[in-house]
């Protein structure tokens, strides 16, 4: 038996991508195994959300039950407790999320299971499973190898393995509920949901930063519309907070917020020492200011000496052309 | 131990550290604070519930007490001779010691621990502003008259690196006898007192101290007013003087070493930096040198020497923004020289240059006026001139 026990992932009915995102590595997984893989899926009137998973040519176990309507670590540990003794997968899967860091941990010790977080890789070499993650701020990629055991843990980097699309219908089961009565000592609450907007942008891949040579903020939809074409965040300089065009969360610097995108534009900021600061984890720096003497161009990697009002509506719209 | 400075025992409480019971809540400190027409700090105020130990946490838990910027107003103004700022500072330390800082502080500790500087820099490059000058690197065992400090913002920001790229030329010009300490110097530690952290701040006194020591100089000339602040006024143990560059620079005036041949013709309006004006009283030298150009009319702000309006460079600011969308005090400032008609306005200190040229350009006055270091005027006149790219002015 060599089965693979994937956890779905859902918040206020709606599946969360890393649930799909796992069937990307299971299903090898489970064969160099000899095994099948099974979803878990934890929830109230999950129906509809159990199907779209069989849809992926897996089964689902489903534990439909009013007492699982939202996450809680202290139930979905019993009942992963007690179906690891039913079921004896060699593998269980989650998301490193919010609710994989909060119970894959209390899992792993209670079961004594050997487990990985934050794997980006994972396979199988001669019956063992081995697991891919990142060392040294992602300088070093290791594989370790998980201990033999009955059952082993890992928690899935979200957005690091494409969601397959759907193939064959699976099947969906239900199953008992393990757990019987509420557990009364942790108490689901509320949502608090982010401001509308709420953009954070250290975690931002593609930042659009715009500065004083922006000249006033009824130029706004000229970045804006750059955002949107490279899907992008917005950013600034100190300058371009104090003025208002921005909100503060958004002021890249020593006294705002340090950024690491894959990509960073900026356009009408010359470069100030401490902005420059805050970018210095950014990837690949364009800059765009019609002053060649500009700081910032020692910064990039590629420099545009040239009007931003001329020369970013250019570039929106090549970028429109090429995305079709 | 500390010159200047209480030092806290174990058995020290919180209100005997900083002589809370000295305070009889006249409350011309907050009278007087800059900072208070844009944000809520009210310092008075934090003197007299700090008295209650059972409050500290909650009252470290405040943000107003990050919107000080240490320029010491309150100071100059306490009838009793306290130092209201530090209270704010000994709160801080109190969030700092807990671990619980803002990243942007955190960040700054990190790299002064590190590196030296509070910048995030290597200390490796810090001596990349000397590029294409012949800088004479001091050396413990050789005898030197003045013994240079460039100041971490100098080393590394490009736009002040032009204040030490244009002291080697003069010093050069007026036979000096100078050497600079190359990247053996490291972060005086004016912004890590301000930002709480106590222990990384002995440690730099004690290491600075130790390094400072060791050279055979007369004395040591401070770069920056905020060093040259620091040194004097919380390293007890230090064996040589310590000037501001201004003061040599009138010194050299005065012995006739030291002649601007060229004039210029413009209306400069002088802003006493906080650090070395009203902490230091250093207020004459740096409008002698600024009247030794000849061409130069010299202006004043209504509020100069010890009342300057405070730039909200220091006070570690360079790391913390305030919530206020109220104008900063550098704009205030900027309109106040664009009343006078000044062309230039003129500072010794590189966090006033920063803040007050952010300022212009918010205030779009780029093209009629002019934020400059002393250095860089001085650097307009005769063949001083550096064409550098750290010349450039920096638009944001």
């Amino acid at each position: 038996m060599g089965n693979v026990l994937v956890l779905a992932e859902h918040r206020q009915g709606e599946l969360r991508d890393i649930s799909i995102e796992m069937l990307a590595l299971a299903p090898s997984v489970a064969e160099a195994l000899g095994g099948e893989v099974m979803v878990l899926l934890l929830g109230s009137e999950v129906g509809p959300m159990a199907e779209k998973i069989a849809g992926h040519g897996v089964k689902v176990l489903v534990v439909d039950d009013p007492l699982f309507a939202d996450y809680n670590s202290d139930k979905y540990q019993k009942v992963l407790s007690a179906l690891i003794d039913d079921y004896k997968p060699k593998l269980v899967m989650m998301g490193q999320t919010a609710q994989g860091v909060d119970l894959a941990p209390a899992l792993a010790v209670e079961k004594g299971l050997p487990f990985v977080p934050d794997i980006i890789g994972l396979e199988v070499e001669g019956g063992v499973i081995k697991a891919t993650r990142q060392l040294y701020s992602g300088k070093v990629n290791a594989q370790v190898a998980l201990k033999e055991a009955d059952t082993g843990l890992v928690t899935v980097r979200e957005a690091a393995f494409e969601a397959p699309d759907p193939s064959t219908a699976g099947a969906v089961e239900k199953i008992d509920s393990p757990l019987k009565e509420d557990l009364d000592y942790r108490k689901f609450v509320e949502y608090i949901e982010a401001e509308i907007g709420d953009v954070d942008i250290t975690q931002s891949e593609i930042l659009v930063g715009i500065g004083r040579g922006l000249k006033e903020d009824k130029n706004l939809p000229v970045a804006e519309a750059l955002a949107e074409v490279i899907k992008a965040d917005l950013c600034g300089s100190r300058a371009a907070c104090d003025a208002g065009w921005l909100p503060d969360d958004r002021q890249v610097g020593t006294s705002g917020k340090t950024v690491q995108p894959k990509l960073y534009i900026c356009m009408g900021i010359s470069g100030a020492f401490q902005h420059i600061a805050g970018i210095k984890g950014a990837k690949t720096i364009v800059a765009i200011n019609k002053d060649p003497n500009a700081p910032i161009f020692a910064e990039a990697d590629y420099a545009i000496i040239d009007d931003l009002h001329k020369i970013v509506p250019q570039l929106t719209e090549k970028l429109k052309e090429l995305k079709g | 131990m500390m010159r200047g400075m209480k030092m806290t025992t174990e058995n020290q409480t919180f209100a005997e550290k900083f002589d809370l019971l000295g305070c009889i809540q006249c409350g011309r400190c907050t009278g007087g604070c800059p900072v208070t027409v844009r944000t809520n700090l009210n310092v008075r105020r934090f003197v007299y519930d700090a008295y209650d130990e059972g409050l500290l946490e909650e009252l470290a838990r405040v943000t107003d007490i990050w919107d000080c910027t240490a320029c010491h107003t309150c100071a100059v103004r306490c009838p009793k001779g306290l130092k209201p700022l530090e209270v704010l500072i000994g709160l801080r330390s109190l969030v700092v010691e807990s671990g619980k800082t803002q990243p942007t502080v955190r960040d700054a500790l990190e790299s002064t621990f590190m590196e030296g500087n509070p910048w995030d820099k290597p200390r490796a490059t810090r001596n990349d502003w000397m590029e294409g000058l012949d800088v004479r690197i001091a050396e413990p065992d050789q005898k030197v008259e003045n013994l240079f400090f460039v100041c971490c913002t100098i080393a590394y920001d490009p736009r002040v690196q032009v204040t030490a790229r244009n002291m080697v030329r003069l010093l050069k010009k007026a036979g000096v006898d100078y050497a600079f300490l190359g990247t053996d110097e490291t972060c005086c530690g004016s912004e890590i007192f301000t930002l709480g952290e106590d222990g990384l701040f002995e440690m730099l006194i004690e290491d600075n101290t130790e390094l400072l020591n060791e050279y055979r100089a007369d004395r040591i000339v401070a770069l920056s007013p905020h060093c040259f602040t620091t040194f004097n006024t919380h390293y007890p143990d230090l064996n040589k003087p310590v000037i501001h560059y201004t003061q040599l620079l009138a010194e050299l005036l005065e012995q006739g070493k030291l002649v601007f041949e060229k004039g210029l013709h413009k209306k400069i309006v002088y802003h006493d930096p906080c650090y070395l004006g009203k902490q230091s009283g250093v207020f004459e030298e740096p409008r002698r040198v600024l009247q030794a150009i000849e061409g130069v009319e010299l202006v004043e702000f209504n509020r100069n020497r010890e009342r300057s309006l405070c730039c909200e460079g220091g006070g570690g600011k360079m790391w913390v923004e305030s919530e206020s969308k109220i104008e900063r005090l550098a704009e205030t400032r900027i309109k106040d020289a664009h009343a006078l008609g000044a062309d230039i306005v003129a500072a010794a200190c590189p966090f006033c240059v920063l803040t007050l040229d952010d300022a212009l350009k918010a205030e779009g006055f780029e093209e009629e006026m002019q934020v400059a270091e002393i250095m860089e005027i001085l650097g307009e006149l005769e063949e001083m001139q550096d064409n550098s790219s750290s010349a450039q002015e920096v638009e944001d």
